[in-house]
């Protein structure tokens, strides 16, 4: 029973995690059409931005308010810089460049920051909660995690929802030309889709590296996860990006704690493979019209 | 006044437009007629700055337009309604006209505007919280003029508008847009395949033919001239 409740309380915490890295590629999908393979390493070089301002002896929170200002910005400078000289050419062209971004980041980390495991702090208490006589693997840090990616999340749907920015971002997620001729910017939009997608992967990032080691390839598990959980609910849909994280982090704990750790990335391809086998357009994906 | 001056447009080789010259005066319907391919859309495209100019103008009330970046139409009172209606359906129909309402820059789109527009389109109405794809495409068609009609803006282009509709839904529309040009002074662009119906509210009508302009005369004369018509507008 204690074995269970654990498993599932780690699968939800790190489901959460997958699920705010599935949105951050959602959000990005939705807007440009592009898979942004990169996104992990962007995470990633913001999360070193944070340990570099803890290290130095500020606090945590400054270096988790910076990582996420950063991420805003990088997000923000490969979408006007990189991406927009590619958007609505062929999608090879994306592709090749969101790996090489990938790369670049992963070299560039190495460089300045050293390829070398160092440990990262957590906010709150990484040891599980008493209850009774059992011990209930949600930490402090685990809650944290839980309610941060929560919030992001309603914040984003305020944002998309309920206000004029958001009506216009989604506009322009859906018919560039339309939203154009209605007088929306549609390339600020673009450049603001990303940005925000890019500071929900540093949130995800934040989020796995608190309380464990990083180096600069300690995201690339999670770039995987994360697009089985969005391939999972659909690429298109943010709320099956959702689902598809905590889906996909239950399960992954399941396998990893009744069949054995070493399985859970085969487990994850496996989901995968079935996903696409059955329902290649997504659990939530919407059915849209065809154009003619 | 919409003034195109010697305006000539291409994709690639092809020469979409070919020193296209006429005047949409103030507050009159100009109908843009002809066969498929006769350079009717590109017209309107060119003139939003959606296609480059090659060379030429199309200036309103003097400010150069095809030099001006499409966002930009809104706030000089330019609305310009795609082919195809370009109803964004994974929006409501609430929120496709309130995205109309925020191309003037006038803050806040008005809920004065919102009321209009659906006075003015009960059968919109009804729906506005359904999402655009449920849409008919007669309600399609008034959902997107509508839209257009949030920003007041002073010219509508409207591309096709009767494409694909029962003769009923086009004498509606048409009468619709005949009204607002007879009570706001409003200034229309109306391209169209369908010249009769087009002509029957039209003041001007200018007729292309591979990019040229053919004919360029009072709407009645159009629809008078018997040669004309069966050579260049089909009915």
């Amino acid at each position: 029973m204690q074995q269970l409740v654990n498993t599932l309380l780690g699968g939800l915490t790190l489901g959460m995690v997958y699920a705010a890295f599935a949105l951050a590629l959602v959000m990005i999908w939705r807007s440009t059409r592009i898979v942004n393979f990169a996104q992990a390493p962007m995470a990633m070089v913001t999360t070193f931005i944070a340990l570099r301002i803890i290290e130095a002896g500020h606090s945590y929170w400054l270096g988790f308010a910076a990582a996420l200002l950063a991420g805003l910005l990088l997000g923000a400078l490969v979408e006007r810089v990189l991406v927009r000289p590619v958007e609505g050419k062929a999608e090879i062209n994306a592709v090749i460049l969101t790996l090489g971004l990938f790369i670049v980041l992963h070299a560039l980390a190495s460089v300045v920051f050293g390829n070398r495991y160092r440990s990262f702090p957590a906010a709150f208490g990484i040891r599980g909660m008493e209850v009774g006589d059992m011990t209930i693997a949600l930490t402090g840090f685990g809650i944290f995690t839980i309610l941060a990616v929560l919030a992001v999340m309603g914040l984003l749907v305020l944002l998309f929802r309920f206000t004029d920015l958001g009506l216009r971002m989604r506009a322009s997620a859906y018919n560039q030309e339309v939203a154009r001729l209605l007088g929306v910017r549609v390339g600020h939009m673009l450049t603001l889709g990303w940005a925000l997608a890019s500071l929900v992967g540093s949130l995800a990032g934040l989020l796995i590296a608190g309380g464990s080691l990083v180096h600069p390839g300690y995201m690339d598990a999670v770039v995987v996860y994360g697009f089985v959980a969005a391939v999972l609910g659909g690429l298109d849909s943010p709320a099956g990006a959702v689902v598809g994280g905590l889906l996909l982090g239950v399960s992954l704990s399941l396998v990893s704690g009744y069949v054995g750790s070493e399985l859970v990335a085969l487990a994850a391809l496996a989901i995968l493979m079935v996903v696409l086998l059955l329902r290649p357009q997504g659990l939530f994906a919407q059915a849209r019209e065809r154009r003619v | 006044m919409i003034e195109v001056r010697e305006l000539s447009a291409s994709y690639g080789a092809v020469h979409a437009l070919r020193d296209v010259t006429f005047t949409a005066p103030t507050g009159e319907v100009t109908a843009v007629l002809g066969a498929n391919g006769a350079g009717k859309t590109t017209l309107l495209r060119t003139i939003t700055g959606l296609v480059r100019a090659r060379s030429g103008s199309a200036t309103y009330d003097g400010r150069e337009l095809t030099r001006t970046a499409p966002e930009l139409m809104p706030r000089l009172g330019i609305a310009h309604v795609p082919e195809g209606r370009g109803v964004i359906t994974e929006l409501t129909v609430e929120e496709n006209l309130r995205l109309g309402g925020l191309g003037r820059g006038r803050g806040k789109a008005g809920a004065a505007q919102l009321e209009r527009v659906y006075g003015l389109f009960p059968a919109v109405a009804d729906r506005r919280t359904a999402l655009a794809h449920t849409l008919s495409g007669g309600e399609r068609q008034m959902l997107v003029l509508g839209r257009a009609l949030m920003a007041e803006p002073d010219v509508l282009l409207l591309d096709e508008p009767s494409l694909g509709l029962a003769p009923r839904i086009v004498a509606q529309m048409f009468e619709l847009v005949q009204s607002l040009v007879a009570d706001e002074g409003l200034t229309v662009l109306l391209v169209e395949q369908n010249a009769r119906s087009a002509l029957s509210i039209a003041h001007r009508g200018v007729v292309l033919n591979l990019g040229r302009v053919v004919v360029d005369d009072r709407a009645e004369v159009l629809a008078g001239d018997d040669q004309l018509r069966h050579a260049y507008l089909g009915f």
